[in-house]
Order: C-alpha cells, then sequence, then structure tokens
C-alpha cells in the first residue's frame, strides 16, 4: 500500500519534474551543449554505420536478384523411375499445380518449363545437386543465318558455380512464361525483337536466343529454324558407376556422373527475339537458354520428358513483399514460402512438390561475403564511435562539474543523494533525447548518400533505390546504447561528488587520480611500431631490414598492424595532448619577447595543469587527427580505385574477339560502333594497340616464360602507371624497352637469377636503373615456331596441328573434364574423344584407350601401366609451348602403343622393355618415340598423296635486363610476376618480319582521347555496348563501368570512399562542435580569473588579448598536433588496409598490385583547422565579452 | 540535554586534512553549544574562527571529526544518509549571505523546491510557494528568475524558501551581509515576527548590530570554541567592553578572550591565588611573559583587502570592505 502511494506521488510528481528538467536543461544550454553534442554524433555515427550496413546489404540483394529472373524452382517431389504415387507425368495436370500456387499471395507467376531434371537436395555443395541435367541443344538447322559453324558448347557454365553442364541448354516453356511477371522479367534482357506473347508463341513456336549465340550464327529475328535436336538423360550414375544399356550416347561429367542422353527434334519454330545474356548468377537453373515454346513439342515428346524427369515448375514471387531490412530475414521469408509451398498436397492426384529456392540461394552466397565487408566498415568506425562517446563522456564531466554549486543549494534544501541523482540524470536524458532524435534523423537522411559516394567527398544520387530502414530492435538498441551511455557515466559521475560532503562542493579539496601515463605511453608505442612496421611494409624494406618488416612473426604481425592504429591514435592523443596543454608555455617562450605580448607576459597563468584545459587538447587531438586520417585515406583510396580500374582496363576499352584481328579490321569494327551510337567523330580519333604474347625459353633450357610484347605507341594507348614499372620512371621504361631491353615479374627474376633484383624491387627508392649500371645482365630468348608441313610433288602447306586433330571421329565425349588422380583402373575409354581432359596422377592402369583421341590431354604422372594405347592419336606436345609436354612423367610399363601417332616426345615417360612402341616393337634402351604417321582416311582428307613433316623454327634475341615491372595495364596481374616484357622490335627478332607484319590478335586496346570523358562516361558505355552487337567480339570492358564495379565491390571494400567521407565530415563537425563546446566551458570557468583581472586594473583590451593568447595557443598547438598524429595514423592504416585486403583475399576477392601511395590532401585540412581556428576565435570573442560585460562585484562574490 | 534545548553540542572537532606546508587545520577544537528552543543565539567571532563551519554541523551538512550534536532529540552524529537528510527536512533550514537561490529556476520554483525534495505534490508545493511570496510580499516576483531580482528580493525569495518547510531552527550566515541598511530592517523584522510568532529558533552568525540586538544572547567564537557570552545587548564595535561569562568545561578547559589576555598581561605562567566554589583568582609569576605577550597580539593598522587605514585602534571590522581586521607579530 505504501509502495503504491509512493508509486503514486512519483507519477503525480513526473510532469513537474520534466517540466523543471526541461527548463533546467533549456535554460543551461551551455553545458548541455556538450552532452547534447556527444549523444547527437554517437547516435549519428553508429547509426549511420548500421543503416548502411542494410543498406549495403539491400544493393547487394537487389543485383544479385536482377541475374534471376526465376525465385524458385519446384520438381515433383518423388523420382519419375521410382514410379512412386504423387507423381504424375501428365503435363496437363502438372502445370495446374500453377493455378493453386497463384493463388497465393506470395506468388507473382508461375510457369510450366521442360529444362533441368528434378533437384531433390539442398546446397550447391552437395555433390547430388550436380546430378540433375538440363536439356542440351545437339545441333540446329535453320534455312538462314549460319548455323554450321556454330559451336554450341559452353563452357563458361562450367566456371560459374559446379561444373554442371557445359554445353548450351534449351528451355522450353509453356504460356505461363510468356505473360504476367515473368514476361516482365523476360522482357528487360531482350535486344531484338520482343518476348513472345502467349499467342504468338503458340502461334509461331516462337524461339528467343541468347545474343552471343545469335551473333555468332548471325541469327535475326524472323528467322525460320527447321529443327532443333536437343538431347534428355534417360539414366545418370555416380561414377565410378557403368551404365550398361544406353541406347543414346553415354556422357560423363565433371561432377563424375555418368549419363546416358537420348536425342529429340523438335521442328518449325521462328526466331521472336534475342536476349542479352544474363551474367552467370546462381547455377539452380543453369545459363542462358534457348528458349523455346512448349508448342513445338508433339504431346508423346512431352510425355517422354516428363517422364525423364525434364518437367518442372518455374515460380516468381512477388518481390514487393520481400523484407528489404536485411538479408537474413529475407532468406526467412523465402524459406517460410518454400515449406508452405512443400507442405501442401496438389491437385486431385495428391501431387508433392520439392522447393529449390533460387533467390534464397543467392543471399546464402551473399551474406558470406557482405559479413566480411560489413565487418571491415564496423572496424573502420570504430575511431569514430570512440570519438564521438569522448566527445559524450568529456562533455558529461565538464557539464557537472558546473553543476556543483546548484548541487550544493538543493542540497542545504533537503534534497536526498538519491533525489539529486535523479533530478541531475532527468535532465541528462531530456537533452540526450533530443541529440539521441537529432542524430537518428540526420544518419536515416545520411545514409542513401553515403552509399552512392564514389571516390571521396563526391557524391551521386538515384542509382539505387535503398530504404535502409533499421528494425525497432536496432533503433531501440542504439538509442539505449547512446542514452544509456550518457546516463550510465552521469549516474556514476553523479555519485562520485554526491558522496563527497558538502563543503567540499564550495571549498575544494580534490582527490586526483593519477592518470595512468604508462599505459598512454605503452598504447603510444605500440602504435608507433605499427607506423613503422606498416611504413617497411609499404616500401618493401628499408635499410638493412627486409620487406616482412620487423615482426617475424605472422600473427603477431597481423595483430599490430590491425590495432596499432587505433592504439596510436589513442596513446598519441592522451601522450601529445600534455604538450598541447602547455601551448601558452610554448608560445610565450616563442613570442614572449614580442611587443605583442609585452604587457601582459606576466598575467598569462601557467594553465597547462589545469584537467580541462588538458581536455580540451584531447578532443582537439583526437578531432583533428580523424579528420586528417579520413581525408588522406579518402583521397589515397580513391585514386587506388581510379588506379585499380586502369590495371584492369589498361585503356578506355579493351576488347577481347572470338578471331584474331589485324589493327585495320579492329578499327573497321570499331568505325560500326561509332556510327551505331551516332557519334560525329571519325573512328580515327582513337589510338588503338595490342598486347602480343608468346612463349620463350632462356636458350639452352626448357622452362618456359610468358612473355609480353609491347608495341611501339603503347604508352599512347595503354594506362601505364608509374608504379608499375622499374625505377618508376615510365619515360626511361619505354625508352629502355624499345632499345631491346626487357624487364621482368618477380618470380621469372629470381627464376633467372637477376642481379640486384631485390634492389630494384626498392621502386620508391632510389629510382636506380638497371640499364645504367655497369655491368648489364642480358638473356638469349629462344622462340620455337611449330608447324606441320603437308607436301606432295607439287605443294607444299604448312597446318595448324590442332586443325588436324580436330578431324578425329570419337563414341563418347569426355573431353574437358578434371579427373586428376582418379580411379579408372581396368576401364573402358577405347574411342572416347579426351581431348583437354584432365586424367594427371590419375590411376589408369589396364584401362582401354585404344583409338582414344589424347589431345592435349593431361596424363602427367598418369599410371598407364598395362594400358592398351593401340592406334590412340596423341597430341602431348602444346603447340604454342613446344617445352609443355603432357606426358611427362607418365608410367607406361608394360602399355601397348601399337599404332598410337602424333607429335610428342614419350623421352620424359617411364617405359620398360615390356612396352610396346607405336613401331610394335618393345621398347629399348633408347625408348619409345612418337611419329606423325596419321592414319589413311585422315589424311584423305587432306588431299590424296600427303605427306607430313613436324617442322620447328627456333629463333633468338639477345635482350638486356632493365629490372622487375609490377603489372601491365589491361593484363591479368597474376601472370604479371612470371611474364617478361619485351619491345617490338626484340619481338620482330622473335617471331620473324613475316609473322610481325600480319600482326592479328584477339584483344585490342583503345584511347578513345576526349570521348572517354563525355556524359560522365555514358559515352564510352555506349560505344562498348556497339561494339558488342559485334559478332566477333566475345567480350568488351570499359574503364567507366569497370571503375564503377571497382568502387561497388573492391571498392567497398579497399577505398571505402563513403565511410570515410562520413568519418571526414563528422569529425570536422566534432572538431568544431566540440572546440565551440568545450571552449565555453572552459571560459565560464574562468570567468572568476578574468574579473579578477579586470579588478586589478588590467584593460578590456589586455584581458581579450591574454584569454585569445592562452586558448589559441592551445588550441593551435593541439592543432599541429593533431595533423602530425593523423599524418602517423594514415600511414599505420596502410598496414590495416594491407591484412584485411589480405583476408579478403583469402575470401575470394581479388587482389591488387596497387600500392597504397598516400595522397596528402593539405588543402582540405588547412581548411578544416582554419574553421575549427575560426570557431574558437569567434567562441572566444563572444565568451570573453560576456564575462566582461558582466558585473564584477557579482562575479568576485558568488561562492 | 533537556527537552527545551532543540540544540545541543559537545565536544566538537573538525579538522579539514590539507597537504599544505602547515598541515591540516582544525576548525572546531572541543566546542560545546545549545540553543533552547525558540531562543535566538548570535554568533560572533573574526574570519577564520569556524563559524561556517560550525553552523555546517549543527545543521547536518557535515559531518564533524568528532564530538556529539543532537538537534530535536535526536543524535545526528549517528543518524546517516536518508534518516538525516528527512530530520533536517523537519527540522532545520539554512539562509546564507547570498541568496544562493537555483539560478535557472523562477522564485516561485525555487521556494517550491524544498518541498519538493520532500515528496509533496507539486500543485501543493507551489500554492504553499506562493503563499510564502505574498507573507513577504514578493508575490509580484514569483515568476522571475533570481538574476532579474535584486539582492534584496533575492533574499526574502531564501527566506521564503527556508521558512516553507516551517522549520523549528533556522541556521543563518550573516543573513543581512550582503544587503542595504533598509532591507536588512526588514528582513529582520520577518525575522522578529516569526520569532515571536512561530516561536521559531535562530543561529545567526553574523557581524551586525542589529542581528546582535535581535538575539536572546550572543556567543564569541575564537579558534575554533566558544570563549565568552553575553545578553543581547553587545556593543559589538567593542566586545572588551560590557559584561560577559566565561565558559569552562567539565574537564576544566577554559578560554579566555584575546582582550582579557591582553589585559592579564599575555600567556604565562599564574598561580591561583584565590580558590572558593563560584571564584577563582589568579596572579601571574612569571614577569618575562609581560613582553612576549605584547608582540603576539597586535591588530593591523591598514586593511589587507582594500588598502583601508583603521583610525580607531578597537576596530575589529573594515568599514570600506567588511573584511575582519587580522591581527599580526611585529
Amino acid at each position: 500500500m505504501k509502495r503504491l502511494r509512493e508509486l503514486w506521488s512519483k507519477i503525480e510528481r513526473s510532469p513537474d519534474s520534466m517540466r523543471l528538467a526541461g527548463l533546467s536543461a533549456w535554460r543551461g544550454k551551455e553545458r548541455g551543449l556538450a552532452v547534447f553534442a556527444g549523444v547527437f554524433l554517437a547516435t549519428l555515427v553508429i547509426t549511420t554505420v548500421f543503416a548502411y550496413g542494410i543498406g549495403l546489404s539491400q544493393i547487394f540483394f537487389q543485383t544479385s536478384l536482377e541475374n534471376d529472373p526465376y525465385d524458385a524452382k519446384i520438381d515433383l517431389d518423388a523420382e519419375p523411375w521410382e514410379n512412386n504415387s504423387g507423381r504424375t507425368n501428365d503435363t496437363v495436370l502438372f502445370s495446374s499445380i500453377c493455378d493453386e500456387l497463384m493463388s497465393m499471395d506470395e506468388v507473382a507467376d508461375c510457369a510450366m518449363i521442360y529444362g533441368r531434371q528434378g533437384i531433390r537436395t539442398t546446397g550447391f555443395f552437395d555433390r547430388e545437386f550436380g546430378r540433375a541435367q538440363p536439356l542440351n541443344i545437339e545441333s540446329l538447322v535453320s534455312p538462314e543465318g549460319n548455323w554450321e559453324n556454330v559451336s554450341l558448347s559452353y563452357p563458361e557454365a562450367l566456371e560459374s558455380g559446379p561444373p554442371i553442364n557445359g554445353d548450351r541448354i534449351v528451355r522450353i516453356a509453356g504460356a505461363g512464361l510468356y505473360d504476367g511477371e515473368f514476361r516482365e522479367r523476360h522482357e528487360e534482357q531482350i535486344l531484338y525483337g520482343s518476348w513472345p506473347t502467349p499467342e504468338n508463341a503458340v502461334e509461331l513456336n516462337a524461339v528467343v536466343l541468347p545474343s552471343q549465340l545469335a551473333n555468332q550464327a548471325g541469327a535475326r529475328v524472323n528467322h525460320t529454324i527447321d529443327e532443333i535436336t536437343i538431347s534428355y538423360v534417360t539414366e545418370s550414375i555416380a561414377l565410378p558407376g557403368e551404365i550398361e544399356d544406353c541406347s543414346g550416347t553415354i556422357q560423363a561429367s565433371a561432377m563424375e556422373y555418368l549419363y546416358c542422353r537420348e536425342e529429340m527434334t523438335i521442328r518449325n519454330m521462328t526466331v521472336v527475339g534475342i536476349y542479352e545474356e544474363w551474367i552467370p548468377g546462381n547455377p539452380t537453373l543453369l545459363f542462358n537458354p534457348i528458349f523455346i515454346s512448349d508448342s513445338a513439342l508433339t504431346d508423346s515428346q512431352k510425355v517422354i520428358l516428363m517422364d525423364n524427369d525434364h518437367g518442372y515448375l518455374g515460380i516468381a514471387v512477388d518481390r514487393s513483399q520481400l523484407p528489404t531490412s536485411s538479408t537474413s530475414e529475407a532468406a526467412d521469408w523465402l524459406t517460410d514460402l518454400g515449406e508452405k509451398i512443400s507442405d501442401k498436397n496438389y491437385t486431385s492426384e495428391e501431387l508433392e512438390v520439392v522447393y529449390t529456392d533460387i533467390s534464397g540461394g543467392s543471399i546464402i552466397f551473399l551474406n558470406i561475403f557482405l559479413g566480411l565487408i560489413q565487418v571491415f566498415d564496423y572496424i573502420i568506425m570504430i575511431p569514430i564511435v570512440i570519438l564521438s562517446i569522448s566527445v559524450l563522456i568529456y562533455g558529461l564531466i565538464l557539464s557537472l562539474e558546473q553543476r556543483r554549486r546548484e548541487v550544493s543549494i538543493n542540497r542545504v534544501m533537503g534534497a536526498t543523494a538519491l533525489g539529486l541523482q535523479r533530478m541531475v540524470l532527468l535532465e541528462i536524458f531530456v537533452i540526450s533525447l533530443a541529440g539521441w532524435f537529432a542524430g537518428y534523423f540526420l544518419a536515416m537522411w545520411l545514409t542513401p548518400l553515403v552509399l552512392d559516394a564514389v571516390g571521396f567527398m563526391s557524391f551521386r544520387t538515384g542509382d539505387f533505390e535503398v530504404d535502409p530502414s533499421l528494425s525497432l530492435t536496432m533503433v531501440l538498441s542504439v538509442a539505449m546504447l547512446t542514452i544509456g551511455l550518457a546516463l550510465l557515466f552521469g549516474r556514476s559521475r553523479t555519485k562520485e561528488y554526491l558522496d563527497l560532503e558538502i563543503e567540499e562542493g564550495v571549498r575544494k579539496v580534490v582527490k586526483e587520480r593519477e592518470p595512468r601515463r604508462w599505459l598512454h605511453w605503452l598504447m603510444l608505442g605500440i602504435g608507433i611500431l605499427a607506423m613503422i612496421e606498416s611504413w617497411i611494409e609499404d616500401e618493401e624494406g628499408l635499410g638493412p631490414i627486409g620487406p616482412d618488416g620487423l615482426l617475424e612473426n605472422f600473427f603477431i604481425d597481423g595483430m599490430v598492424l590491425v590495432f596499432g592504429p587505433f592504439l596510436l591514435w589513442i596513446g598519441g592523443a592522451l601522450v601529445l595532448a600534455r604538450v598541447g596543454a602547455s601551448g601558452p608555455r610554448i608560445m610565450r617562450t616563442l613570442l614572449g619577447r614580442t611587443p605583442l605580448l609585452k604587457d601582459v607576459r606576466r598575467g598569462l597563468s601557467t594553465s597547462g595543469s589545469s584537467e580541462a584545459i588538458y581536455r580540451l587538447a584531447v578532443i582537439m587531438l583526437l578531432t583533428l587527427s580523424i579528420v586528417t586520417l579520413a581525408a588522406v585515406q579518402g583521397f589515397t583510396g580513391t585514386l587506388v580505385d581510379e588506379r585499380t580500374s586502369s590495371l584492369q582496363t589498361g585503356s578506355d576499352i579493351q576488347v577481347q574477339f572470338n578471331v584474331p584481328l589485324t589493327e585495320n579490321e579492329t578499327r573497321d569494327a570499331l568505325a560500326t560502333a561509332f556510327t551505331t551510337v551516332g557519334l560525329s567523330e571519325s573512328a580515327d580519333v582513337a589510338m588503338l594497340t595490342t598486347v602480343p604474347l608468346l612463349l620463350t625459353n632462356e636458350q639452352g633450357e626448357d622452362t618456359n616464360y610468358l612473355t609480353w610484347v609491347l608495341m611501339e605507341n603503347n604508352d599512347e594507348v595503354l594506362m601505364w602507371d608509374s608504379q608499375a614499372v622499374p625505377g618508376n620512371d615510365l619515360q626511361q621504361f619505354q625508352d629502355a624497352i624499345s632499345s631491346g631491353y626487357f624487364t621482368s615479374g618477380r618470380d621469372v627474376s629470381r627464376d633467372i637469377d637477376a642481379p640486384d633484383s631485390k634492389e630494384n624491387r626498392e621502386r620508391s627508392g632510389s629510382g636506380e636503373w638497371q640499364g645504367d649500371a655497369e655491368e648489364e645482365f642480358a638473356l638469349t630468348l629462344e622462340y620455337n615456331e611449330i608447324n606441320i608441313v603437308m607436301s606432295n610433288d607439287t605443294e607444299e602447306e604448312e597446318l595448324d596441328p590442332m586443325l588436324l586433330f580436330s578431324l578425329l571421329e570419337s563414341d563418347n565425349n569426355m573431353s574437358h573434364m578434371d579427373f586428376s588422380n582418379d580411379d579408372f583402373s581396368g576401364r573402358d575409354l577405347g574411342m572416347f574423344n579426351l581431348t583437354m581432359a584432365n586424367f594427371s596422377g590419375a590411376d589408369l592402369s589396364g584401362a582401354n584407350l585404344s583409338g582414344a583421341v589424347l589431345v592435349l590431354t593431361d596424363l602427367r604422372g598418369a599410371n598407364l601401366s598395362g594400358a592398351n594405347l593401340s592406334g590412340a592419336a596423341i597430341l602431348a606436345m602444346n603447340p604454342e609451348n613446344p617445352m609443355e609436354n603432357f606426358m611427362q612423367g607418365a608410367n607406361l610399363t608394360g602399355a601397348n602403343l601399337t599404332g598410337a601417332w602424333g607429335i610428342g616426345n614419350l623421352f620424359p615417360t617411364i617405359q620398360s622393355n615390356e612396352t610396346i612402341c607405336p613401331s610394335g616393337e618393345p621398347a629399348n634402351e633408347s625408348g619409345c618415340s612418337l611419329e606423325l604417321d596419321i592414319p589413311l582416311e585422315i589424311a584423305m582428307q587432306m588431299g590424296s598423296g600427303m605427306q607430313f613433316e613436324l617442322d620447328i623454327v627456333t629463333r633468338n634475341a639477345t635482350v638486356k635486363y632493365a629490372g622487375i615491372h609490377t603489372w601491365v595495364p589491361g593484363l591479368s596481374s597474376a601472370e604479371a610476376t612470371q611474364a617478361l616484357i619485351i619491345g617490338e622490335a626484340t619481338w620482330r627478332q622473335l617471331v620473324g618480319e613475316e609473322a610481325a607484319t600480319s600482326l592479328n590478335q584477339t584483344k585490342w586496346f583503345i584511347n578513345l582521347g576526349s570521348l572517354a570523358d563525355e556524359n560522365d562516361g555514358n559515352t564510352l558505355r555506349l560505344i562498348r555496348a556497339a561494339l558488342e552487337a559485334d559478332t566477333r567480339v566475345s567480350s568488351v570492358i570499359d574503364w567507366s563501368s569497370t571503375h564503377r564495379d571497382v568502387e561497388r565491390n573492391g571498392g567497398l571494400i579497399f577505398g571505402t570512399p563513403g565511410l570515410l567521407s562520413l568519418q571526414f565530415v563528422v569529425a570536422s563537425l566534432a572538431s568544431i562542435a566540440s572546440a565551440f563546446v568545450f571552449l565555453s566551458l572552459v571560459l565560464s570557468q574562468k570567468k572568476k580569473d578574468l574579473a579578477i583581472l579586470q579588478a586589478i586594473g588590467a584593460s578590456p583590451n589586455q584581458v581579450i588579448r591574454l584569454t585569445l593568447f592562452e586558448i589559441l595557443s592551445i588550441v593551435l598547438v593541439s592543432m599541429v598536433l593533431g595533423v602530425i598524429l593523423g599524418v602517423g595514423i594514415s600511414r599505420a592504416f596502410n598496414g590495416f588496409f594491407a591484412v584485411f585486403g589480405f583476408i579478403f583475399q583469402i575470401f575470394g576477392g581479388t587482389n591488387t598490385p596497387i600500392n597504397r601511395d598516400l595522397i596528402w590532401p593539405w588543402w582540405e585540412l588547412l581548411l578544416i583547422n582554419g574553421t575549427v581556428m575560426l570557431v574558437v576565435v569567434v567562441a572566444l570573442f563572444f565568451t570573453t565579452r560576456r564575462a566582461l560585460k558582466a558585473d564584477l562585484s557579482m562575479v568576485l562574490k558568488g561562492e | 540535554m533537556t527537552e527545551e534545548n532543540i540544540l545541543v553540542a559537545d565536544y566538537l572537532y573538525h579538522i579539514y586534512e590539507s597537504k599544505a606546508e602547515d598541515g591540516n587545520v582544525v576548525a572546531l577544537r572541543g566546542l560545546h553549544c545549545r540553543v533552547k528552543k525558540g531562543e535566538a543565539v548570535a554568533v560572533v567571532g573574526p574570519s577564520g574562527s569556524g563559524k561556517s563551519t560550525l553552523l555546517k554541523c549543527l545543521g547536518g551538512l557535515m559531518k564533524p571529526s568528532s564530538g556529539f550534536v543532537s538537534l530535536a532529540g535526536n543524535n545526528m552524529t549517528r543518524l546517516t544518509g536518508k534518516e538525516l537528510v528527512e530530520l533536517r527536512q523537519r527540522t532545520v533550514s539554512f539562509i546564507f549571505q547570498e541568496g544562493n537561490l537555483l539560478p535557472n529556476l523562477s522564485a516561485v520554483d525555487n521556494v517550491a523546491q524544498p518541498l519538493r525534495h520532500q515528496g509533496v505534490a507539486p500543485r501543493i508545493a507551489k500554492a504553499k510557494a506562493w503563499e510564502m511570496l505574498k507573507d513577504l510580499s514578493m508575490e509580484h516576483r514569483a515568476k522571475a528568475r533570481p538574476a532579474m531580482l535584486s539582492g534584496g528580493e533575492q533574499q526574502r525569495v531564501a527566506i521564503a524558501r527556508a521558512l516553507i518547510t516551517e522549520p523549528k531552527l533556522i541556521l543563518a550566515d550573516e543573513p543581512t551581509g550582503a544587503l542595504d541598511p533598509v532591507t536588512s530592517v526588514q528582513v529582520l523584522d520577518i525575522f522578529k515576527e516569526l520569532h515571536k510568532n512561530k516561536d521559531v529558533a535562530f543561529l545567526i552568525v553574523t557581524h551586525s548590530r542589529e542581528v546582535a540586538d535581535f538575539a536572546d544572547r550572543l556567543l564569541e567564537l575564537r579558534d575554533g570554541r566558544f570563549v565568552a557570552q553575553r545578553g543581547g545587548d553587545v556593543d559589538l564595535s567593542n566586545l572588551e567592553s560590557g559584561e560577559r561569562d566565561i565558559f569552562m568545561d567539565e574537564l576544566g578547559t577554559l578560554n579566555l578572550p584575546p582582550d582579557i589576555v591582553l589585559q592579564m598581561g599575555g600567556s604565562g605562567t599564574y598561580r591561583v591565588e584565590e580558590l572558593k566554589a563560584g571564584k577563582l583568582a589568579l596572579v601571574n609569576v612569571d614577569t618575562s611573559a609581560l613582553e612576549e605577550v605584547d608582540t603576539v597580539l597586535r591588530l593591523v593598522d591598514d586593511c589587507p583587502a582594500c588598502g583601508f587605514t583603521y583610525s580607531e585602534k578597537e576596530m575589529l571590522l573594515c568599514p570600506e570592505c567588511g573584511s575582519s581586521r587580522p591581527k599580526v607579530s611585529v
């Protein structure tokens, strides 16, 4: 009862208490401002970082969803060959499930599709996932276009996700795919023609082709297609099992399954549209099919496909219902939907289905990488969170200090300690609530901007629609954290001085706790160590210290580099603030004798000991060093992004053709693109170059080096970076390369024992140029050209070896597959096409390989003992690299090679006298050899009476060493370490004038001059799109798009421009705000001093001068120290970035060889420091004037 | 310790710890004090004699280093925290030289504040505060903040604040020290009326003749001890004149006011000449002490605070700035 009454009285009093708290908060603005600023900044930063994380995942989510028009695949739960109940082969019945599904709110569209077989497992990492096969396209007959030479294999599919199938696939779809939501989603990708309507799909038996295939075939809209032969799978079994009766062909997949494929022909179709291919994302439905309307199928064909599990339902969910606040919520929503759908039975036949989530799968992929990025982002924001919290805490301490007197008065009036504490806390609560509101809403407004940041401090809007709303729990947590922190510190602080007796509120008996100086110095020490370590590692060794730096231990090194920058920051601020606080003493020593201070010198107090002033210095140091850090690393990151783009693209545009083109042909292609885009300029404005690539070896050695050739005009086209070349001097490098020098990648440099290769690595060091050294290191390079010379009595012709072998026929195809280290002992692979399959280290003992095609089949270290290789066609020597032997170390003991033929050296294989050589004789001491005894039927195709002979031409050139290069623009930077760079002249010597003159290449670099920058890079993107339409082009990348990708993906990690911009802005605000707040607090504490000064006869002018000098010298010294500290932290942060770069690389990110050479944005720093100074002067002016105006006697009498 | 005493203090010692060279400061040295219900007592003494410390110890704002204080029959030295605060709320109020008002609150909120601390409903507290202000004819300034009030008005608000809890004892530290003579009289009139009608006891530290006049008796504080007591009609400018009583405690400690020591010939050795019940006569036996004493106790010629030159030898307060006149050795 008593408790109730107390509670009631509390409630009754609360409006009044709130009123008083609000009143006192408002009237005591000055001291409240510090608390407000602290809570405001903390909320702003924490909320923005969280909202940023959510926005980030939304963007990732949106882009990943765009990759696939399908959200789920629904299969019948039962496998057809088990003849289970709950299954049907009736297409009409099966598609009626769609009607039931469409009645659900969540499902936007549903379509009956024939394609990939049923997937009855979850997860891509399950081997079983790879079993289900799509419908493959085997041949296509059309009276129009040129389909004969079109490749129907699609090896890209093997590289995107599990290697399930490497051929072009077909998707035969019912009307559901041609209307509604699916129509919209497919229409977006249409380049030519249109996505079929349900009507013309049936009428025309509509076909929609992927653009690459259409380009290759020259297919156009309205072309008719007479026949498409597709293959479906009737049986599949995991290796090493065997399929016994198969009326079709048996195939193996890299997922180690064997399939029996049978064929089916579909007739009379019309091309209705050509679509731009999707970027391969989720592998569930496989990629970029030919779409065919199911009206082209006969009913019996439909039944066959259903019976072989090739029918499924494609589902589009209503994506507007997907929770976008976080990926995990979206994943949960999709999982729930999946369960809801698969828990039901459908139709009158009680069909059971299994639901394979496609969007959800994308999310899993996404979450792993996203998590890493977020961790990195959170860590990067730690300083700014600490900063805002320290502003909050210092603000609280100072503001409570100011309340001492008030608290004493209240205690005299009979306030209990608890009541007083409650009163103070209520006021803090009111202020911090206001701060939180302001921070929260500003953060919500800021986040989309931060997400759209392109480079440091440059933003654009509207690229993405993000709605980074935080969940209620999140909002409450942030509020609790910031407001709670304010209250917590307020509480402990109030308690502390309420515990003191009242008289001490008046007569101060200070019990100062000794600060833990040793800790400050320790932090600073570790921080400096991290800075030096990062410096050494950036410079790749310094003096006697190697590139690994001072710390050998990998783990300790990483820890120091990650935590060091933060310790440097905090320790540095705490230690240096003591110097900052004694700023007046320093300035007096410097300026003491000048007339400026002549008359007031004696009046200067040594205020360095004051706690408030020390705190002012700490805050100035903390904020300004972060401003410096953000600006330096922000600008640096932006430049790194630009350099990375240049490195990846090489020039404005990089084109990869399917076929080698000469410069003139490339220029013609470009001219066509210009016309398409409608540019008035002639294509002559562009400058072109290519980097021919060949394999060379050092004379007398059998190691091959990848060799890149820089043409004479390359420097006009390629975007070179001084970091990439030895000595950091681009001109010198180009001159040297064109006058017979070479550079090498780091690994090669070690291999060829290049002198002083270590010294040359110090790229930024002395810039020593090996070419100028007295002793020159030279290398004689050798280049082999292999040809098969066909001759009869009258003519002689050179023949590409690959072409010859492509004429061979085989029964089964297991080409391009990876069987390394598998057990194939005793297996029958007779007449198999094993072109480019990998059997390295595999056990093929006793296997039948008779008549097999072993073209570039990797048999290195394989066990072929007792194998039957009779009549096999072998190409064991890489025509582009004669030194590479694909049979190196293969065990041929007891193998039968009778009648085997081809190109290759059997010398490095293991043979015994049980080995039967191709000639039919047992091997002797000199071993067997392989001859180019081309079987008659092949030889006949080349013309009768032909003689074939292997012709190897070797040329050489001597080049001088010029140092180590790091990368070549536009070429793989990973390969660069293993490559040599030579000049055009050297190259001509190696390949011969004839080959050099008729240079044709597949990769061309184009510099578009000023066109590249037009319309924010949009012109560039248009030209790129126009080039892509060219049938000979396989891919085009442009600088502008690459730059955007780098910023979005790599940039978010390595550049983090948005967050650093935010950090810069917030830290600048914090430094300005805290300078203002702390100054007014310090000055109101000094009010009495000022009054006394006046009382003893100082003029207002002198008082102002004195205060200005005293405070400004503290601020100025702290400012200088803050910038110096910031420079140190920026340097230390390079190590931090390096560690994270390494971690990202482990988790599948890409490595960039770009060095983070720091950029020093002095102008921006000057601007911020100047603003802080201005604010300080203004604050000083106002407060001092007010202090001067105040009634002297009143001020002096008080307390 | 009888029922009639509202305040009893015995053996009060208080020591301020200090790390300064001359060591700890002893503010109170075994002080005894009694205030009866409804009695008005004035305390006089030079600066640094321990007046403020005494007030805080008696009012329960501070715990003495040792000793015993009883307020309205409750032993305060035994009470802690909340109980102590509650006892104070019921019995004591403070009035200071300056108003010591809360700067951010209006006059009426300031007056209502003690009741708020007692948990009284805001409505009632405010109504009572208005009433108090009305009694002191301050209702027209009720909404004003302290900075807008004159010194007298501030002090009146402070008095209203002190009275709102209906205390039995008011402890005041120079309540008229910062006021002009007219306002001082008004304030004293209020005190007198309270004293007469409401039977409130007063313990007032003062230098003012008017205040001393108002008191029933006057205690003289020297170096942390009460040395003498007189009636209310004392001439404050000349404490040496008039009749006074001197205290001796149970232990026999006897404290003589400095002027008496001076008249007796200073410190030294004295022989008991006559000893009867209620009477003691002392005779000096060591003449050398006489010379020493002269040098020890000499009042300064100029006020150290404002530089005023004292014309009269006996003046103890500077008429210019109100500082106490210290003594120095010559």
